[in-house]
C-alpha cells in the first residue's frame, strides 16, 4: 500500500519532469557535466596513485642527496666511506643520472648512469630488457620513447653532446621492454663511467647514493643516522617515495582545485536559480495539488523524488562517462594538462579506481546540496495558503 | 509501461554499462604481464618515480627533484610548466631525528 502510493507520486513526480523535459535535460546535461568532471580527476587521480604504488615498492629503500642553498647537487663518493660506520646497511651504490635536451627534437631524456652489477636486485634487468643485454662500457640501453625519439633506423649508434660540445658516442645494447614504460619510457641506461662522461661530472662526485638495508623494518632507523651523520643531505626513504605519490595526486593540486571550484560555481548557481523563489507555473501547480487534498508532505514527496531522479540520473551518467574516459580514452581529456609540453609521454592504460569512498566524496559533493536546493523551495512553496497561490 | 518502470530500466541499463566496462577493464588487466618486469626495471635500477611527464623535474621525479623547485629557478620565478597544476607540490620538512621527509 505504502509502496503504490510512492510509485504513484514516483510516476506523478516523472511525469512533472517529462513536462518541463527541455529544462530538466540542460539541468541533468550541465549536473552530469560536472559529475563527470570530478569522477574523471577523482579516477586518473586513483589509477596514477596505483600504478606508482604498485611499481614503486621495488624503489630503493634509501636515496641520499647533497643539499646546498636548498637544491640538491652532486654528491661526494666519499659520503659513502662515512656510512660504512652504520651498523644494518648491506650496501651502498653511487649514481649518476640527470636529465639530457635533445635539441633535435625537444625532447628531454633521462640519462642514469649505473652499475648494475653493484645493485642488489640488478640481475633482473634482463627480465625487463628485450632484445640485448645490461649496458657495458659505450653501451646504452633505451626506453621506449627514447628509441622512438632517436630515429635509429636500424643503425646501432648514437651520439649526444658534453657540455663542452664534444661528441660522446653510445652503442645500443637493447631496449626495454615496452611493458615497462611507465618506468623507463624516457630512460637511457649508460654505466656510471659513462654517465659521468657525458655530463662532466668528476670523478670523485655522483648524483645520489642508493643504500640498501639488511632488515627493511629498520630502514626509519637507518635513515635517522644517515641524516645525522651527514647533515647536509636529504634522506629519502622508500615509505616517504610512497607517501609522496599518495599525495602528489591529491584535491590541492592546482587543476583539482579549479576541478572543485567549477563544481562549487554551479551549485552556487543552480541553489541561488532554485532558493531565489518558485516560478509562477509552479507556486499554481502546488495550489492546485492543494486543492485537490495534497498533503505539504506528498508534495515535498513530489520535489524530493523529482530532485533524486535528476541527481541520480546525472550522477550514474558522469560517472559511467567518466569511468569510460579514464578506462578506454585514458583520460584524454586531462592529457594536456597532465603531459603539459612533454615531447615525451607513454600511452598511459589507465585503470580508475573505484571505491565506496570515492563515489560517496562525489556524491555528498554534487547529489546532496542539489537535493537541499530542490526541497528548501518546494517546502517554503507548498506551505503557502492554496487560495493565494491561486490568485 | 508506467513511467517508473521507465526509469528503473533506464538507471538498470546505467548500472549495467558501467559494470561491463568494470568487467572488461578487468578482462584487459588480466592479460598483462607489465607489472613483473616493471618491477624488475625499477629493482634493478633503483627507479624513484614514474614517468608521465617529462616536461619539468618536479613532475617527471617529484620524489627527489629540488623541493619547491617550481618557484626557485630564479627569485620571484613563478610556474609555468602546465604539469604543475596536476601534480600537487611535495611539501618537504626537516626533522631533528629523521633528516629531510616528504609529506602532504
Amino acid at each position: 500500500m505504502v509502496l503504490d502510493k510512492h510509485l504513484n507520486i514516483l510516476d506523478y513526480a516523472l511525469s512533472s519532469l517529462w513536462r518541463r523535459r527541455l529544462k530538466v535535460g540542460g539541468v541533468v546535461c550541465v549536473f552530469a557535466a560536472v559529475i563527470f568532471l570530478l569522477a574523471s580527476f577523482q579516477m586518473t587521480a586513483g589509477a596514477l596513485t596505483t600504478a606508482a604504488t604498485a611499481i614503486l615498492r621495488a624503489a630503493p629503500e634509501i636515496t641520499v642527496q647533497k643539499m646546498t642553498a636548498g637544491r640538491q647537487e652532486s654528491i661526494p663518493l666519499s659520503y659513502r666511506e662515512k656510512l660504512r660506520s652504520i651498523f644494518g646497511i648491506r650496501t651502498v651504490v653511487p649514481r649518476v643520472w640527470g636529465y639530457y635536451f635533445d635539441e633535435s627534437n625537444g625532447a628531454n631524456y633521462t640519462v642514469l648512469g649505473l652499475d648494475t652489477w653493484m645493485m642488489p636486485d640488478g640481475g633482473s634487468l634482463g627480465d625487463a630488457i628485450v632484445g640485448g643485454r645490461p649496458p657495458a662500457a659505450g653501451e646504452a640501453v633505451l626506453g621506449p620513447g627514447v628509441r622512438r625519439a632517436l630515429g635509429l633506423n636500424g643503425r646501432k649508434t648514437f651520439s649526444f653532446f658534453r657540455p663542452d660540445l664534444s661528441l660522446k658516442s653510445f652503442r645500443v645494447a637493447g631496449a626495454f621492454h615496452p611493458d615497462t614504460a611507465l618506468a623507463t619510457y624516457d630512460t637511457l641506461l649508460v654505466s656510471l663511467d659513462d654517465a659521468r662522461d657525458l655530463f662532466a661530472i668528476p670523478g670523485d662526485r655522483v648524483t645520489d647514493l642508493c643504500v640498501f638495508v639488511a632488515n627493511p623494518r629498520e630502514i626509519q632507523t637507518i635513515a635517522e643516522k644517515i641524516a645525522a651523520a651527514l647533515p647536509d643531505t636529504r634522506v629519502v626513504t622508500r615509505p616517504q617515495i610512497e607517501k609522496t605519490y599518495r599525495a602528489v595526486f591529491g584535491w590541492r593540486g592546482g587543476f583539482a582545485s579549479i576541478c572543485l571550484l567549477t563544481a562549487l560555481a554551479a551549485f552556487i548557481i543552480f541553489a541561488w536559480d532554485k532558493a531565489s523563489g518558485l516560478t509562477p507555473e509552479e507556486r499554481k501547480e502546488i495550489a492546485i495539488l492543494k486543492v485537490l487534498g495534497w498533503q505539504t508532505a506528498d508534495i515535498l514527496t513530489v520535489r524530493f523524488y523529482e530532485g533524486a531522479v535528476v541527481s541520480l540520473v546525472s550522477f550514474l551518467l558522469g560517472y559511467v562517462s567518466a569511468y569510460a574516459h579514464v578506462a578506454f580514452f585514458s583520460a584524454g581529456l586531462f592529457r594536456p594538462i597532465l603531459v603539459g609540453w612533454s615531447v615525451l609521454y607513454p600511452t598511459l592504460d589507465l585503470v580508475p579506481s573505484l571505491s565506496p569512498g570515492d563515489a560517496m566524496l562525489v556524491l555528498v559533493l554534487t547529489v546532496l546540496p542539489y537535493l537541499a536546493a530542490t526541497v528548501i523551495p518546494a517546502w517554503r512553496g507548498s506551505i503557502i495558503p492554496p487560495d493565494s497561490a491561486m490568485n | 509501461m508506467r513511467p517508473s518502470c521507465k526509469l528503473f530500466m533506464a538507471v538498470a541499463l546505467l548500472v549495467f554499462a558501467g559494470a561491463a566496462m568494470a568487467a572488461m577493464v578487468r578482462w584487459r588487466e588480466a592479460g598483462r604481464r607489465e607489472a613483473a618486469r616493471t618491477i624488475a626495471a625499477v629493482s634493478a635500477m633503483g627507479v624513484t618515480d614514474i614517468c608521465v611527464a617529462t616536461e619539468a623535474r618536479y613532475t617527471r621525479h617529484p620524489a627527489v627533484s629540488d623541493p619547491l623547485a617550481p618557484f626557485m629557478d630564479h627569485p620571484g620565478a613563478f610556474e609555468h610548466f602546465p604539469t604543475g597544476s596536476f601534480w600537487a607540490p611535495v611539501a618537504w620538512r626537516r626533522t631533528a631525528s629523521a633528516g629531510w621527509g616528504g609529506g602532504s
